[in-house]
């Protein structure tokens, strides 16, 4: 998976350094990072229902609102393209996404620290850190229309909210083994870079065999 | 792009030079990737030495644990990686976090290494170190990846490298934000919360031993090296000047020169592990490249080194008394 990553990232690298990130592209992107803030919001609403007496949720609580702020930001900054073939294909790459991660099964029920909780933290870690776009541009790139912008202040804004899942995930005890806790990880991380992996094959299609 | 798969994790590693010379391993220091040694490529070959670098597990293309490695995890990874390519005894280099691996590397597994050359680093985290450790770990975590190079910047590099090679500096922040993952990072980062002083251990290791040190490292300070110097019984410290904790980057030419000198006078029997204090030229093609320290090599203040105390006599001591002078009404 990691060489056909490489690849990938290596081809939209060139295509962006020639044609700059179009309409087309920009709308595919945002689609799909709002997909994965409608999936991660949507199990942290869950909490605002809940007591406040676990010392965690005032940090998941934060998430949520920094989550939809970030999907807000870059919804605003997008130049929409008018092609609705891009809006097709991203429902199906969206779709994709909610049934390889099961999102709903964290929306089901309350969340409580216990193993569904658990392998809810592993895909939250993969969503906010698996799916990076900045390093799809070329480094002389400049960051200087809206939408990178954005786009580099979601990936800035993913690096602290990652906070919560990494110290969780770290110390969190379940009776887990750390061999346990490691396959779940990568299981999750799995799912969550396969769809990745299709949202960058999507970008710059005129180059996709390239 | 080779790999070495271990313990379920990949390797991403690069030999460079000829089969039969001597090999140095190269370990990275925190968020550094093999490419930056990419002059060491060229330079170390012309000079008889193959190179073998690595990034280690958790950055750069190497597979990066989301629930972390220990620095026996680094050691064991790298001393793995060494028996599958056939490699039995390394000289072996590390810088700053990768100069704890060596460090752990020489003690875990003293018969697997042929030399250590330990740079820019430490073995134990005194007051000033984890002060700088913990401001950088916060500013990563609670600022940003772009934020915590940008801190790591001026203990780097010299203020003329800094002057002269400002475009480059950005570039090098875009890229390092953009080939890094933060978790990766802040995972090697948050191994030092556990770390516990490897200083008692250092008189294990029998390895020759050359222990370089930028002059103006304020980051990883003499003394910290001068723990290595003493605790290493065959091993010399090279004091490098007007450089700062990442010199490796800005004068490759000299620090591969201070390197196969040393692998050359170790394959040729002319290596005095008498852990004396030198100072490098300037010039990578100075004909003596290294002089003694004169002075003492603890003080930044260039004063002459202290003379041992002798003890002296109640009498003399009284003797020799400065009176206090009259107090002016």
């Amino acid at each position: 998976m990691a060489s056909v990553l490489d690849h990938q990232r290596r081809r939209l690298q060139a295509c962006f350094a020639e044609h700059g990130v179009g309409a087309d592209d920009q709308s595919r992107i945002t689609l799909f990072v709002q997909s994965l803030k409608a999936i991660n919001s949507g199990v942290l609403a869950r909490l605002e229902f809940q007591p406040l007496d676990w010392a965690p949720w005032k940090f998941l609580h934060t998430q949520y609102f920094r989550e939809l702020e970030m999907s807000t930001l870059l919804s605003r900054a997008t130049s929409w393209s008018t092609n609705p073939l891009v809006y097709m294909e991203a429902g199906t790459l969206n779709l994709g996404l909610w049934s390889r991660t099961r999102a709903w099964d964290y929306m089901q029920a309350p969340l409580e620290p216990d193993a569904r909780f658990y392998r809810y933290l592993a895909m939250s870690h993969a969503l906010l850190s698996v799916v990076r776009l900045i390093p799809l541009l070329p480094p002389s790139l400049p960051l200087d229309t809206p939408f990178l912008q954005a786009l580099h202040d979601v990936e800035e804004e993913n690096g602290r909210q990652i906070q919560l899942q990494i110290r969780l995930l770290k110390q969190l005890e379940l009776g887990l083994s750390r061999k346990e806790r490691e396959a779940l990880v990568e299981e999750e991380r799995d799912k969550v870079e396969a769809c990745y992996l299709e949202l960058l094959e999507s970008l710059c299609p005129e180059q996709a065999t390239g | 792009m080779p790999a070495f798969e271990f313990d379920g994790h990949e390797l991403y590693y690069e030999l460079h030079g000829r089969e039969g010379d001597p090999v140095l391993t190269i370990i990275n220091g925190l968020s550094m990737r093999t490419s930056h040694w990419g002059p060491y490529f060229q330079l170390l070959p012309q000079a008889g030495v193959r190179v073998l670098t690595y990034d280690m597990l958790g950055q750069g293309a190497s597979s990066k644990p989301v629930l972390g490695a220990s620095f026996a995890d680094h050691a064991a990874g790298l001393h793995a990686l060494h028996a599958h390519l056939g490699i039995e005894r390394p000289y072996v280099f590390g810088i700053s976090f990768g100069g704890v691996v060596a460090l752990r590397y020489a003690v875990d597994y003293p018969d697997a290494l042929a030399g250590l050359i330990p740079v820019s680093t430490f073995s134990e985290l005194d007051a000033q170190l984890r002060g700088h450790a913990t401001n950088l770990y916060v500013g990563l975590v609670r600022v940003g990846f772009g934020f915590y190079l940008d801190l790591l910047m001026p203990l780097n590099f010299s203020n003329a490298w800094i002057a002269e090679h400002q475009e480059l500096i950005q570039l090098i922040r875009r890229v390092g934000v953009s080939t890094n993952e933060l978790y990766g990072i802040q995972n090697l980062m948050e191994s030092m919360a556990g770390f516990e002083s490897m200083t008692e251990e250092l008189a294990g290791i029998t390895a020759p031993t050359l222990i370089l040190n930028g002059e103006f490292d304020w980051l990883t300070p003499r003394h910290l090296h001068d723990i290595l110097r003493r605790g290493i019984v065959n091993s010399r410290l090279v004091l490098v000047p007007r450089v700062c904790h990442a010199f490796t980057l800005e004068i490759p030419q000299l620090t591969s020169r201070l390197i196969a000198d040393f692998i050359h006078q170790v394959e040729g029997s002319g290596w005095a592990g008498d852990q004396t204090v030198w100072v490098s030229a300037e010039d990578p093609q100075a004909d003596a490249l290294l002089e003694r320290c004169p002075g003492d090599h603890l003080r930044a203040i260039p004063l002459p080194a202290e003379r041992p105390k002798r003890r002296k006599s109640r009498s003399a001591a009284s003797s020799t008394r400065v009176k206090a002078p009259p107090v002016r009404s």
